[in-house]
């Protein structure tokens, strides 16, 4: 449409796994100095794609050409050396070094053989006032934020030169705030040329930052929009993905019961030092009825899951149903029917190199299909785990598969799967749809509301706003371990509810 | 930064001295810190010492070594061997390429094929142990002063170095018995009498591996494996060949290490390393990984070997004793100033025992004092594991590509 230079232009790129067929024949075209997103259901292959991109992984055919100039990639540092920069999904971070040290390495500024320290801290600065991102080079990333990491992560590509930058679902983990701050970056980055690939399946955020839009489905691309000049809305995009009509997200309906499920009185918890993570908080929760807890990550939410789930020792008083469980153990929690999406897959759901059918056993260990008696029942296990990958869509070649060959999204699905099995009366959630692209993203919340109907209680804990308003009967703001407002998801919007979570708006 | 850690460093310094001479005066025990003791000391740190910086490459690129003591073992039967053909040096070098053939053998196991780590080095202790006991058997054998399990004396010796002029009024000084100033000048005395080539060098690699490891991109690099190698990867380090590289030169100090222990003894011996390997691996967790505290480790365990080795009239174990009491009662003083009431209660008990125990006996059996550094070990780990800062990724095997 313009006869400006193309950045990165990928003809016929095929990339094979054992079982699955990742890419098949994509084609892309990115101009130079634009925001190009790529959208793609999980599983579509996108960050395959860009993978490829940038010399991770190899493509079995097809050409990459870079400013006009065909290459080929062996390694990331390849891509570098080209311009290219990629910014992670999962951040890509040493906990124990300090911001300097994470931004410099693989390319450090030497004096002799010696590490100029002071020389890389003069750069970073720079580099960091140019583009707006403020961070101290010499604390340690293990005490920064989330939106502080992402920064560094953008700070490392920029301080390798590069001139096209690869971001790979960048606000999957950010609040509404931090979200408008990465896109001001974007749009600065832009003015000084550089260009932006961007991918992501959120797409009202697509619509306000791309300059063009490509769709891959399916491994492969199905078309390009330009939202600039021709008239596209979230709904058409979501279509191109999924490739049929979508079904609508939300379906309100009062099924809140009488009885009380779950019943927490004055729950605290507290840091090594003594300071209160979860400061003296009680709520309820009847059947059939979802409490959804609005707040930015690190006030408190992974702690209150955590000691509900008895997996961290609290004060306090916690009942379920009839039952005081506040010193029960967790296997027990879970036998009385309480199932747990935590906030941290890789951390607390799954076993990375085990099976999907001995990950389906996984917390439902005691119970069937998973054993009878003292011994475990792998034959209905499996086949149990074959009714989850049916039901919730994991893409997946076999149940035999690791649980790490899936992407992050299957992995939630199996999960999410794996939770709601069994009849829960209580399911505690966090971002239940965290990495799962709008297709799936719908299902679950129909697999979530079905259960309501018949009586589940959820507390949901999610980032995404948008799925906390549209699914939850009550939304509590949780600032600093405490709850500081409710809202009533009826008339409450994501912006009303992000001021809240701040601290901004007190007197909201 | 180096303003602080010298001042700590001194800090520390400072407190060990003020707590031997406080242990001398009250049991009249001269030896405790007299200058042959502290120089034996050092011969006896030295392979520990050796050994947990071997630990330290290892683990700082992500690899754990617990087949140190093997590779030191390898180390021990390299010396005894070329030492007794060719000369001390040709022992030096032959343990140091022994060991490193050992940290090759790991690099290939953990890093290539992926194997556990814990479950390959112990093979590499296993098959260390068989291997040159088997070797010995086949060429010491019928060697003239050789035997089944030992080698033949190793020909020439490593040249050490003793300044009179330091020593001389020292040890003068030391005898006079003035408290801390007279076990400051038998502590000072003791580094420069009868020190070994090989514990300088032992020295200069502490330094040089502080430099390298932490003021250049090269230990940058190699560490970044160790704490994010998928990062690292992502930006172009090639981890694969600095895992390699930490590995074998892991393997190669704690031949180094082995070679020593030949030397100091003039022969191979059949078990001579005794454990130190994993003594050493102790050391460095004790030093939260880090050269500084892993020499302190050394050092610590080197004293409490020699005080139980040149023991004449079992008094120096008494006097370890106290010490340990003292020790003890310190740590419990700094628990309760921390607000931590139980450990300090714990602390405070054990003291009591101990000097319970050194009032009532005359006498202590040798063999406390041998376990001595065990229990030292269990105590550091059980009240320090919390604020140590091992590297992030240790002991989890990467696979180029893998992403995480």
């Amino acid at each position: 449409m313009s006869q400006s230079a193309l950045a990165v232009e990928l003809k016929g790129i095929w990339k094979r796994f054992p079982g699955v067929i990742a890419n098949s024949d994509i084609n892309l075209k990115v101009t130079s100095g634009t925001v190009h997103a790529i959208v793609g259901e999980n599983g579509a292959g996108k960050s395959t794609l860009m993978k490829i991109l940038y010399g991770m992984q190899k493509a079995d055919e097809g050409t990459i050409s870079i400013n006009g100039s065909d290459l080929v990639f062996n390694s990331p540092s390849d891509a570098i050396d080209s311009g290219i920069g990629m910014v992670h999904q999962h951040f890509m971070l040493a906990d124990n070094f300090t911001v300097l040290e994470n931004i410099v390495l693989g390319s450090e500024p030497k004096n002799g053989i010696r590490l100029d320290f002071a020389k890389a801290r003069k750069q970073i600065s720079g580099i960091a006032a140019e583009n707006g991102l403020a961070v101290d080079p010499d604390v340690l990333v293990s005490e920064l934020g989330v939106g502080d990491r992402q920064r560094i992560e953008i700070l490392k590509v920029l301080y390798r030169g590069a001139k096209i930058l690869i971001l790979d679902e960048p606000t999957a983990v950010l609040v509404p705030h931090e979200v408008d701050e990465l896109f001001n970056t974007l749009r600065d980055l832009k003015k000084e040329g550089l260009t932006v690939i961007f991918i992501s399946h959120k797409l009202d955020e697509v619509l306000s930052i791309a300059d063009e839009i490509t769709v891959i489905r399916q491994g492969t691309t199905v078309g390009s929009v330009n939202p600039h000049t021709q008239n596209v809305s979230a709904r058409d995009l979501a279509e191109m993905m999924v490739g049929n009509e979508l079904p609508t997200p939300d379906a309100v309906g009062d099924t809140i019961q009488d009885e009380v499920v779950l019943k927490v009185e004055n729950l605290s918890v507290f840091a090594k030092g003594g300071k209160a993570i979860v400061d003296d908080i009680s709520f309820q929760i009847r059947a059939g009825e979802i409490v959804g807890i609005a707040g930015v990550e690190g006030n408190g939410q992974a702690e209150i899951l955590d000691a509900l789930m008895g997996i961290e020792s609290a004060s306090g008083r916690v009942q379920f149903k009839n039952e005081d469980i506040t010193n029960k153990s967790t296997r027990h929690r879970r036998e009385l029917g309480i199932g747990f999406i935590p906030e941290d897959r890789h951390r607390q759901a799954l076993m990375l190199e085990a099976p999907l059918w001995e990950n389906r056993m996984l917390g439902h260990q005691t119970r069937e299909p998973n054993s009878k008696g003292i011994w475990l029942t792998p034959r209905s296990a499996k086949a149990d785990t074959k009714r989850i990958v049916e039901e919730y869509d994991v893409r997946t070649p076999s149940i035999d598969v690791l649980a790490s060959a899936l992407s992050g999204g299957n992995q939630q699905k199996l999960i999410v799967g794996r939770e709601m099995s069994g009849e829960p009366k209580l399911l505690i959630a966090a971002h239940p749809t965290r990495g799962v692209d709008v297709g799936a993203q719908a299902a679950i919340w129909d697999h979530i509301r079905n259960a309501r109907q018949a009586g589940l209680a959820v507390l949901l804990v999610s980032a995404d706003l948008d799925e906390l308003i549209g699914l939850s009967d009550n939304i509590k703001v949780l600032l600093r371990g405490k709850f500081v407002a409710d809202a009533d998801p009826a008339t409450v919007t994501p912006q009303d509810l992000g001021t809240a979570m701040t601290g901004a708006g007190e007197a909201a | 930064m180096t303003y602080l850690k010298s001042r700590r460093f001194i800090g520390a310094a400072f407190t060990a001295i003020t707590m031997l001479s406080i242990t001398r005066t009250i049991t009249g025990n001269g030896d405790l810190t007299s200058t042959v003791t502290i120089a034996q000391a050092l011969v006896f740190a030295s392979p520990i010492a050796l050994a947990g910086l071997a630990g330290i490459w290892a683990e700082r690129a992500g690899v754990i070594n617990i087949g140190l003591e093997g590779m030191m073992i390898l180390g021990t039967f390299g010396a005894g061997w070329a030492g007794w053909q060719w000369g001390v040096w040709a022992g030096v070098l032959a343990g140091v390429i022994f060991g490193a053939i050992g940290g090759l053998l790991l690099a290939v196991a953990a890093v290539t094929f992926g194997v556990d780590q814990i479950i390959a080095g112990t093979a590499i202790n296993l098959l260390a142990l068989g291997l040159t006991k088997f070797l010995a058997i086949l060429l010491f054998t019928n060697a003239p002063g050789g035997g089944q399990a030992q080698s033949p004396p190793i020909k020439g010796e490593i040249p050490t170095f003793t300044i009179d002029s330091i020593v001389g009024p020292l040890t003068t000084l030391h005898e006079q018995g003035i408290f801390f100033i007279s076990d400051l000048a038998g502590i000072v005395a003791g580094l420069f009498y009868n020190l070994s080539l090989l514990t300088i060098i032992t020295f200069l690699l502490f330094v040089m591996t502080s430099y390298l490891l932490w003021k250049t991109a090269f230990g940058l690099r190699l560490r970044s494996a160790g704490e994010n190698p998928w990062a690292a990867d992502s930006l172009g380090v090639k981890v694969v060949q600095f895992k390699y590289a930490a590995v074998v030169f892991s393997g190669m100090l704690a031949g180094l290490g082995g070679a020593y222990l030949s030397i100091a003894s003039t022969i191979y011996r059949n078990g001579n390393t005794a454990g130190r390997g994993f003594i050493g691996l102790a050391t460095m967790i004790f030093g939260d990984w880090r050269p500084g505290g892993t020499a302190a480790g050394a050092l610590m365990f080197g004293y409490i070997d020699t005080l139980r080795l040149i023991d004449t009239g079992n008094q120096n174990v008494k006097g370890l004793i106290l010490l340990g009491a003292i020790i003890l009662f310190a740590i419990g003083g700094i628990m309760l100033r921390r607000a931590r009431r139980n450990s300090a209660i714990g602390f405070l008990i054990l003291g009591s025992v101990m000097i319970g125990a050194y009032f009532s006996a005359t006498s202590f059996p040798p063999e406390v004092a041998q376990v001595a550094p065990y229990i030292t070990t269990l105590l550091v780990l059980a009240t320090a594991s919390q604020n140590l800062r091992p590297p992030a990724a240790d002991g989890v095997p990467y696979r180029k590509g893998d992403h995480h």
